[in-house]
């Protein structure tokens, strides 16, 4: 089942997203959405996973801004 | 008298979202327009304009506006010195981050029509969109 992992750190307000079990052009759909409502990521990468399987894409991207002093 | 700090690399992509979450906070009395000024507690406005105002009356006593000027990118904070170590205990810019990239996730899951299972470890809140 395709599963999005956000995760985000009430700290900071740090904030990652982990894309699983979704298939390219879909998985970009997604990245797309999230980019247009957070900007573009400080990190975005295709994972080792996705190397491993082919077909099935598995994208990390972070929004981690840094944070003032 | 507190100086305003603007916070450029904090940016609010969405309008709406930035809306919601202020909303979020408490904070859903919001002027919007351009080059809105803002004005410190004594009621003396200041050199910083911004495209969404929190006016201190809303903000609580002793506090100045609070804005959000609009640049390529978004929406960035501009805040008081003294309200960035005070407002909600100082921890007003993170909590406000956490609201809107909980709104965020709200979005993504209503557009995928999922479901969100919510597990917080520590200071991380994992939410996992499935659908």
């Amino acid at each position: 089942m395709p599963e999005l992992e956000f995760t985000i750190g009430t700290a900071s307000g740090e904030f990652q997203l982990h894309v699983h079990g979704i298939a390219g052009p879909a998985c970009d759909d997604v990245a797309k959405l999230v980019k247009k409502l957070l900007g573009n990521p400080s990190h975005d990468e295709a994972t080792a996973e996705y190397r491993l399987r082919p077909g099935v894409r598995i994208r990390s991207l972070a929004n981690t801004r840094a944070k003032r002093a | 008298m507190s100086k305003y700090l603007a916070y450029r690399e904090i940016v609010f992509r969405d309008r709406q979202l930035l809306l919601d979450s202020l909303a979020d906070l408490g904070f859903s009395n919001v002027d919007m327009g351009d080059d809105l000024p803002l004005y410190g507690y004594q009621g003396d406005r200041r050199s910083e304009t911004a495209a969404l105002v929190v006016r201190r009356q809303d903000v609580g006593s002793g506090s100045n506006d609070l804005g959000f000027a609009k640049s390529e990118g978004g929406y960035f904070p501009i805040i008081s010195e003294y309200d960035k170590g005070t407002l909600l205990a100082g921890q007003f810019l993170p909590r406000l981050r956490v609201a809107y990239a909980e709104r965020v996730v709200e979005t993504v899951r209503k557009r995928l029509r999922g479901s969100v299972h919510r597990v917080t470890d520590g200071s991380l809140v994992k939410l996992r969109v499935r659908y």
